[in-house]
């Protein structure tokens, strides 16, 4: 630095001494004669005469034909040309004082006076806070199993105006393998924000970030950064519970919580417990202040303050049970290369509680996905595949979103309000013919043994799940209704039942929960009151609800629940969550179980029923045998619900050990068939594996789920009647 | 030419007359006094300049690969041949050339304008050729349109009082305007106005006439803007084209009286370049550390706002030792000026002076707001080897004025 001045003034003062020198000497050696310097007056140009540096012999200018004549004027007398204008030399030199002291004085104000203003100015030009994305919490299961973790993959990132330079967008096109006209979109797509990076590409090569890394004059206005992606270390296991993340949307933008800072850069949470408990998953962003050109390319970075990752997420969810129950519902429903149609039913659920907390410790539906299908490169294909009919819709979390007719699991609680308005006793009983018309409409009802059960008191009527024992209780509900003797309102079944949860949201932590439906009078006009024939409520309706039938929607999640209160005598809320551990390993949120509801039941029925749950699991020929092979004793009902041209949906559910209920596992296969073939072994699959995981003496091993491919092939009807 | 005025006089050689006078005997070689033939404080202040000028520059064109220190070094050591060359040239051999001067005027101007030989570069004005570099005639043209100015003004002995003459003489000098303008080049073209300007007032020409120019200059300028209303057309696009004024012209000067309508074209590098200014403060930020420039917030930065890398990263102090150097290098142009004998000289050394003056004001103005934006070098410090080699010219050419005065003012002096 200051030999650069040195050598500037060393420069500057040689090149005056030489020039001098240059002059000096050309001046000595100019000898200009007398004889020789021509007479100006007698020149017919101006001005020119007489130079110091002219050297001319008199003999040369002879021959030039110059002609010397001396001058008569007085030396005295000349004058200089200045002499008249001194006003406007003055005015000269005015004007060029005033310039310099006019700049000189705006300077002061500006650098002096103003200095703190514009050096804060060209700080904000230099220095910008740039926000890095923080990777999320990882999610695990209640034993640790990873479920939900973190890999680094590098995303092309491009600005907005790359669209204007299409080298750039052809050359990243060659580089990223995608095709111009889709790169075009994704730069068009301002989803993030007009000014968001636009990212090309999500999780590319390090081969191919290299290259643009190298050659990155050719690539202007395309950035790389290292992202975190999600991945599933076992694929589609437990994927409704994780549910996925999204690349940051406006509406995302606009309904996030308030405290929640989401860039564009980030990844959101939008389905499962990634959205539930987003705000524990998504980590602090990294702050740095950087030092930045123009262009905005960074210098250097100023100061740093990391990005920490989310806090981990802990659920109630046993991986091990859950494998087993993904694995039984995909080789039940689609074991030919998840096809749906190539086995039983086209779509179902599992569902484990732990009945003394409300823990979910399985929560299985199908079709289902792969997450990783929803991190990185996005694939169009699958999404249109997964929106088509045909693929039974695999990012619906049928255990909560689900609504199935509930058949006779319904049985279990409609018993129970039986016994509560004394419309059936330990001691009353009726005789099952197989056909009932107890209304005198003409229009028969049949019970799903159509050769009729003989006569059976409400044990029986539970154990073999006899409709007609219903038809007859149901009908008690309608004449003392206000078509009948009416001391009791036409609600009071509905009233009832809705004390187990149904037709209301069971508040599990997740998005999207069903309510289900439990028919009322107000409903039914509503919902037909285009319609008025239909609109009536009937005695009809009492009977097809008390078998669970008719208009009666349920969410598997919803059944597990109340049955869990039939097992307990409370319904503890259903969560998923167990406990969140911030990065340092500390847990810092342990979900406390809370009591969601507590049935008005009289002890004495509930025992009732459960006895008869447990009989039916017992004696059943179908069921019996695939509990105690597992060595548990289980009490449960099973379920076939009856739809016209189409195929039965079977469930069952089951709660143990009898004695002290621990789990309660439901089941059910739309379109499965009967639910002691098709449910009950799936439930008691799982139920072993429960067992065995709390005991300790699991021998499962987790592998990988395949996501549902979205196909389907035609589902036979199986017209070969309901068998409870 | 043939209309001009015959000359009524002309100045005696006081050389000659010396001379004879000197009883020296013929064939001795007179010695003048070496002091007398170089103005060493003109010399000085000029060498300060340039050093401190190309300090800057370096300190400017570092880490920037469009610019070469060494070309600008280059332009420094051309200059110096040419000064030198100037200096002994007797100045007074170009006086009676007029004609030829107005013809090599308008020749070099419009010398972009042959096909094959003339290029665009920065905003598409086409201000430059190639001849194996490239180079803007329009630079070198300013030399000429002092020689022109001043040889013209000369002939009429310091009395332009006849207001035919007056306008005639107005209007030869519009004409290398009126060239420059066809590239079009308003910035240069206003450098040549400064010198014509200058060379008019010192020239002789009638106080009242002078007004009047004024007056009729105001009045053509608020004409231009007012004609340009009217003959506007609309574009596809719906965006307005003017025939007269270029658009960018036009946003300069509306960025000027308003510098907050425009932050990111015109009005962004007025805002940046205070920025650079100001916060350079009284000490500045040290050589090499202007953010605003090295960072590339500033644009154009070794050339048309090398002021505001000086200001930056000297301060105030720095800024204030380039006026001053600039303000000596004023004063003394005035005293050789003033000593000049014959009234071309004179005029040769008033108009560099106006024309350093001007680029003075307008590129520092325009720095801090006080001045439109156009795009003329800072004498001295830009980077540019064309505008060095055109200084080095005219210092050589008032290094002749000052050298070929007559002994006797030199005496006197």
């Amino acid at each position: 630095m200051l030999l650069a001045i040195i050598v500037a003034v060393l420069a500057a003062v040689i090149a005056i001494v030489v020039i001098a020198a240059a002059l000096a000497v050309k001046a000595n050696r100019s000898t200009p004669s007398v004889g020789a310097t021509k007479g100006v007056s007698q020149l017919d140009t101006v001005g020119v005469g007489t130079s110091p540096f002219e050297r001319r012999t008199s003999a040369r200018a002879a021959r030039d034909g110059e002609v010397t004549v001396g001058s008569s004027e007085d030396p005295a007398a000349a004058k200089k040309p200045s002499d008249g204008l001194g006003t406007r030399f003055a005015a000269v030199g005015a004007l060029a004082a005033g310039i310099f002291a006019v700049l000189a004085s705006k300077l002061w104000t500006m650098q002096i006076l103003g200095n703190s203003e514009y050096a804060n100015a060209a700080e904000q030009n230099l220095y910008t806070t740039v926000k890095t994305p923080a990777p999320r919490g990882c999610i695990y299961d209640a034993n640790g199993v990873p479920l939900a973790v973190n890999r680094p993959a590098q995303a092309v990132l491009a600005d907005p105006e790359v669209a204007d330079n299409r080298d750039v967008v052809r050359r990243l096109s060659t580089v990223l393998g995608v095709p111009v006209n889709v790169l075009f979109q994704r730069i068009k797509d301002a989803s993030g924000g007009a000014q968001s990076l636009r990212v090309l590409g999500q999780d590319v090569r390090l081969r191919d970030v290299a290259f643009i890394a190298e050659h990155a004059d050719a690539f202007p206005g395309v950035t790389v950064e290292e992202r975190s992606l999600r991945e599933y270390p076992y694929g589609a296991l437990a994927a409704h519970v994780l549910g996925y993340t999204s690349n940051v949307t406006p509406e995302i933008m606009e309904n996030k919580t308030e405290g929640r800072e989401i860039l564009s850069i980030d990844t959101v949470g939008t389905a499962g417990v990634e959205a539930t408990y987003d705000s524990y998953l998504a980590g602090e962003h990294g702050e740095s202040k950087v030092m930045v050109d123009a262009n905005g390319r960074r210098i250097s970075v100023m100061s740093n303050i990391d990005d920490s990752k989310g806090s981990d997420v802990y659920l109630t969810i046993d991986a091990r049970a859950q494998y087993v129950a993904d694995r039984a519902l995909a080789d039940l429903i689609a074991p030919r290369e998840g096809v749906i149609g190539t086995g039983k039913g086209c779509k179902g659920a599992v569902v484990a509680l732990d009945v003394t907390d409300g823990s979910v410790v399985v929560m299985s539906s199908f079709p289902t996905f792969d997450p990783t299908n929803f991190t990185g490169a996005f694939s169009q294909d699958l999404m249109d595949k997964y929106n088509s009919e045909e693929a039974y819709a695999p990012l619906n979390n049928n255990v909560v979103s689900g609504q199935f007719m509930a058949a006779s699991t319904f049985k279990a609680f409609t018993s129970l309000a039986g016994l509560e308005y004394g419309f059936a006793s330990e001691s009353s009983s009726w005789n099952c013919t197989g056909e009932w018309d107890g209304f005198d409409t003409g229009v028969v009802q049949k019970c799903w043994n159509h050769a009729g059960h003989g006569t059976l008191d409400l044990y029986g009527g539970i154990v073999n799940s006899c409709d007609t024992v219903f038809y007859e209780i149901g009908k008690a509900f309608y004449d003392h209704g206000p078509e009948g003797s009416g001391d009791l309102p036409d609600t009071a079944l509905q009233e009832y039942i809705e004390q187990f949860g149904f037709g209301e949201r069971t508040g599990v932590d997740l998005g999207g929960e069903a309510v289900g439906l439990i028919p009322t009078p107000a409903w039914k006009a509503e919902h037909w009151r285009n319609v008025p024939s239909e609109a009536v409520w009937r005695g009809g309706d009492y009977t097809n609800m008390i078998i669970g039938q008719g208009d009666v929607l349920v969410t598997p999640l919803q059944i597990a629940c109340a049955y869990a209160g039939v097992a307990t005598g409370t319904i503890m809320r259903p969560h998923l969550l167990k406990e969140v551990r911030n990065s340092a390993g500390e847990t810092v949120v342990t979900f406390e179980p809370e009591v969601s509801r507590t049935p008005q039941v009289t002890e004495a029925h509930l025992t009732y029923v459960r006895n008869a749950l447990h009989d039916m699991v017992r004696e059943s020929h179908s069921v019996a045998p695939l509990f105690e092979e597992a060595g548990i004793d289980a009490a449960g009902k099973s379920g076939t619900g009856e739809k016209q041209d189409q195929n039965d949906t079977a469930w069952f559910v089951a709660y143990a050990p009898f004695d002290d209920p621990k789990y309660v596992v439901a089941c059910v296969v739309e379109q499965g068939g009967g639910g002691s073939d098709t449910a009950a072994p799936v439930v008691a699959e799982v139920m072993a594996e429960l067992m065995a995981d709390a005991a300790g003496t699991s021998t499962v091993t987790i592998e990988r789920v395949a996501g549902s491919p979205g196909e389907s092939v035609e589902i036979a009807v199986d017209s070969g009647g309901r068998e409870d | 030419m043939a209309e001009l005025p015959q000359i009524h006089s002309v100045h005696k050689s006081q050389r000659a007359l010396d001379s004879r006078g000197s009883h020296r005997s013929p064939g001795r070689p007179e010695r003048p006094p070496l002091v007398a033939l170089v103005n060493w404080p003109f010399l000085l202040v000029v060498a300060l300049v340039v050093s401190y000028g190309l300090l800057v520059c370096w300190s400017a064109v570092q880490g920037d690969a469009d610019y070469s220190f060494n070309r600008q070094l280059a332009g420094v050591g051309a200059g110096l041949v040419i000064m030198t060359v100037l200096w002994r040239f007797d100045y007074r051999r170009l006086a009676n050339m007029t004609t030829a001067l107005l013809v090599i005027n308008v020749v070099l101007i419009l010398l972009p304008h042959v096909p094959g030989l003339g290029t665009t570069a920065g905003m598409g004005a086409r201000s430059w050729i190639k001849i194996g570099m490239q180079v803007q005639p329009g630079e070198f043209a300013k030399v000429t349109v002092v020689l022109f100015a001043a040889s013209l003004l000369a002939r009429y002995q310091g009395t332009l009082d006849d207001w035919r003459e007056y306008c005639k003489v107005l209007g030869l000098l519009l004409v290398p305007f009126a060239c420059i303008m066809t590239q079009p080049d308003l910035g240069t073209g206003l450098v040549y106005m400064a010198i014509s300007a200058v060379v008019l007032v010192m020239g002789g020409a009638k106080a009242r006439y002078l007004l009047l120019t004024v007056v009729a200059g105001v009045a053509a300028i608020a004409a231009v803007f007012a004609v340009d209303e009217l003959l506007k057309y609309q574009l596809d696009d719906g965006t307005w084209e003017y025939r007269l004024l270029k658009n960018y012209q036009r946003g300069r000067l509306l960025v000027f009286l308003n510098p907050e309508a425009d932050l990111s074209g015109d009005g962004y590098n007025l805002a940046q370049a205070k920025i650079a200014i100001g916060s350079g403060g009284l000490f500045g930020k040290g050589l090499l550390n202007a953010t605003q420039s090295t960072h590339g917030f500033l644009p154009e930065a070794p050339t048309d706002f090398i002021f505001c890398v000086l200001a930056e990263e000297l301060g105030f102090m720095g800024v204030v030792l380039l006026i001053a150097l600039y303000a000596a290098l004023i004063a003394i142009c005035l005293s050789i000026a003033r000593a000049a004998d014959d009234l071309f000289g004179m005029l040769i050394v008033m108009g560099v002076v106006g024309m350093w003056l001007f680029q003075i004001l307008e590129n520092i103005g325009m720095d801090v707001g006080l001045m439109p934006i156009t795009g003329i070098p800072l004498p001295f410090v830009s980077y540019g080897s064309s505008f060095m080699v055109v200084n080095f010219a005219l210092i050589g050419l008032i290094g002749s004025v000052w050298s070929h005065r007559s002994i006797q003012g030199r005496k006197a002096a």
